[in-house]
């Protein structure tokens, strides 16, 4: 308790020189504080933006894209080509076939996307593979849906709808829409195009009546001024809406999202997906998924929580790196020159206390005790300078948070890598990009760590004082005047 | 020069102490034979600069001698490592300076609790400790003070009550009166003869008041570094 006294007691005496020390050991650990926070408030904003797709950094999404730049066959097989034509083909709508010219008519076919599909038997593969915990499958589909009222000139040659007509334009009296479509596997509600944390407002298909209920992006949502509740027609049936989801950045969003076996059996498309979602093991199992996806399924491009995060541009990106290299160097500089101000400030005080530490050798203080008295002034002046510090860095994050700057985030899709052109229905998929508001966390982990800051700022400025009083020989320390 | 006997507490047998080198090199004390007795008041005396705070700093292992031997209950300070020299400082040697040497933060009590800390007393032990060295001096009453609420006599009378508070064998006093006025010296200087009359303790006072001088029993004179004359 004597030693604590003394310690206060001399810490109250040199009040001035305590605050200075106290405050520049502050300035650096705010720094750290408010610089930590930024950098966790980024992390926390780019997860924000990742998370919907890619779960808790476990997952991966398997697909099989077509490749225009490998030449005629592009990559396919005589089988895949045949299932292309088939499932995309342009099918023929011969006018004259619909009805009495004038008579009304309406019709429905779907499209696939870019990817190719394939069989529930590969989904089996992938289940099966080692370091797999779930995988489902997931179809995207373009609706187009053509209706009017049959031309009355019977001279009018043989109009063909399909994909690559929409480009083209109908024919008056005639209108065509187009909506993408995905089919989700609600026995595996967390991997799929839409997940129940996606959805905004209503909930996620109930198991019992998934058939007759879908759930609509919200954008398309608010377009179409849908809401839940409401019936959306796809495939000429009718389905409850049940939800409305917020599309996920960099995701393959789809206008509409119905049950996958539903929309198989609409599509003609029994058994078969374009897509698998898998969920590993473990975030460290991801790579050796992959490896093993792409042996197990020629031809699959397996995407990654990492590829999408390295997909990821735009100012969230560039206040990440700045965040990283400045943020960094701001904190060592800071750090640095608060340890070299407490350590000069203290080895200056223990030159001023030349005589005061002389009479405590000449009274029986070994060096060590001398010693660890001035550490331990200089400790309580680090943990001083902790707490301010810890205060003003949490009055610095409170103002990023307050002040909540807008940054966005780019995320390029997938298939970009692998444009198509019209005929396959959606096009060519376009960037996604979203806006999230900066905040900056401070987690007890980090307050933590100011405060050991701030103990090894005072045990290091401690060390310079202490070695300057060890030094001093007690004769010499008495000859000297005040 | 006093014969080394039985009851002998110091014995300097030709001691130097040279500051500084070469062109700039001091001789504060040369060959210089001195012995001290157990129990006895002696004054150093001489004009500034004559060796005696060199000698004073020898005499409580503050410092080492240049040549020759300074020895203490027959061991020779200079060959002592500094833990022992620490250890000799905190039990059997008490010091009082000049310019009181208090630390101005804390109050006499704490003052004198100083010397005790090292030891490892519990807080009962010290605090015995404390009041028995303060009412030694007469300033129970004023031991929650600071040195700033306090007269130069009474500082000096904490200062002694410092020095005192391990009980040590001796009390070495570098210009004890130097900053007091003559009457407040004269009771300083009573109270560092009765610690050695009834006290029992060596008492060695450096100064150069003649007043002071006089009124001890033997009075060594320091001149340029020697010893003068002894009385």
């Amino acid at each position: 308790m004597f030693y604590l006294n003394y310690v206060l007691s001399e810490l109250r005496r040199r009040r001035g020189r305590t605050l200075v020390t106290a405050l520049g050991l502050a300035v650096g650990v705010a720094l750290v504080v408010t610089v930590s926070a930024l950098s966790a408030g980024l992390d926390r904003a780019q997860d924000r933006v990742l998370r919907p797709l890619t779960g808790v950094g476990t997952d991966l999404s398997v697909s099989r894209p077509i490749s225009f730049s490998r030449g005629a066959g592009n990559g396919l097989s005589t089988g895949e080509r045949r299932r292309l034509v088939q499932e995309n083909g342009p099918r023929p709508l011969a006018l004259t076939k619909l009805g009495k010219p004038g008579s009304h008519f309406s019709r429905d076919d779907f499209v696939a996307t870019s990817q190719l599909s394939f069989s529930s038997s590969k989904l089996s593969r992938v289940r099966h593979l080692s370091g797999v915990a779930a995988a489902a499958g997931g179809l995207t589909l373009t609706t187009i849906h053509v209706e009017g009222k049959v031309p009355k000139q019977q001279q009018q040659p043989q109009q063909q709808f399909g994909a690559g007509a929409v480009a083209a334009g109908p024919p008056r009296n005639i209108n065509l829409s187009s909506i993408s479509v995905a089919g989700v596997d609600v026995r595996h509600p967390g991997l799929g195009a839409v997940t129940p944390g996606q959805v905004s407002s209503g909930r996620f298909f109930a198991r019992a009546s998934a058939a007759h209920e879908a759930i609509l992006d919200l954008s398309y949502a608010r377009r179409k001024g849908l809401r839940v509740g409401g019936t959306v027609h796809v495939g000429g049936k009718a389905f409850r809406i049940v939800g409305l989801a917020q599309t996920p950045l960099g995701g393959q969003s789809s206008d509409v999202y119905l049950e996958l076996s539903r929309l198989q059996q609409l599509a003609g498309r029994r058994g078969r997906v374009n897509t698998v979602y898998v969920r590993a093991t473990s975030a460290s199992a991801v790579d050796g998924v992959s490896r093993e996806i792409k042996s197990a399924v020629p031809g699959a491009s397996v995407t990654t929580a990492k590829d999408l995060a390295d997909r990821v541009s735009g100012s969230l990106v560039d206040a990440k790196n700045l965040t990283g290299k400045l943020g960094l160097a701001l904190e060592i500089v800071g750090l640095v020159a608060a340890f070299l101000i407490a350590a000069l400030l203290t080895i200056g005080a223990v030159a001023k206390r030349t005589k005061e530490l002389g009479t405590l050798k000449a009274v029986g203080w070994s060096q060590r005790l001398v010693v660890r008295q001035v550490t331990a002034e200089s400790v309580v002046q680090g943990l001083v300078g902790g707490a301010l510090g810890i205060v003003l860095g949490l009055a610095g994050a409170e103002l990023v948070s307050a002040l909540a700057p807008s940054l966005t985030a780019t995320v390029a899709n997938a298939v970009q890598a692998t444009p198509l052109p019209g005929p396959f229905g959606q096009g060519q998929p376009t960037s996604a990009s979203t806006t999230v508001h900066l905040d900056a966390p401070v987690s007890l982990g980090l307050l933590g760590l100011a405060v050991l800051l701030a103990v090894a700022g005072g045990l290091l400025a401690g060390a310079a004082g202490g070695l300057r009083a060890a030094r001093l020989r007690p004769a010499e320390a008495l000859r000297h005047l005040e | 020069m006093t014969v080394p006997t039985n009851d002998t507490l110091y014995d300097l047998r030709s001691v130097s102490r040279v500051y500084g080198e070469r062109a700039n090199k001091v001789r504060a004390l040369r060959d210089l034979d001195l012995t001290v007795h157990d129990g006895e008041f002696l004054v150093v005396a001489g004009p500034s600069g004559s060796g005696k705070t060199t000698l004073l700093q020898l005499l409580g292992g503050l410092d080492r001698p240049t040549e020759g031997e300074v020895l203490f209950d027959g061991r020779d300070l200079a060959r002592l490592g500094d833990a022992e020299l620490t250890g000799l400082r905190l039990r059997t040697i008490g010091f009082v300076f000049q310019q009181f040497n208090l630390i101005p933060t804390l109050t006499a009590a704490q003052n004198v609790e100083v010397a005790l800390a090292p030891r490892g007393l519990d807080a009962a032990g010290r605090r015995t400790a404390v009041e028995r060295a303060l009412a030694s001096v007469g300033l129970e009453e004023r031991a929650d003070h600071l040195p700033s609420q306090l007269s130069g006599g009474e500082q000096q009378r904490v200062a002694i009550a410092r020095a005192l508070a391990n009980e040590p064998r001796v009390v070495l006093a570098d210009e004890p009166t130097g900053n007091l006025d003559s009457a407040t010296g004269e009771e300083i200087v009573e109270l560092l003869r009765s610690l050695s009359n009834g006290g029992g303790r060596t008492v060695i006072v450096i100064t150069h008041d003649p007043q002071v001088a006089q009124a001890a029993p033997r009075v060594v004179r320091l001149r340029d570094g020697t010893m003068e004359e002894a009385a």
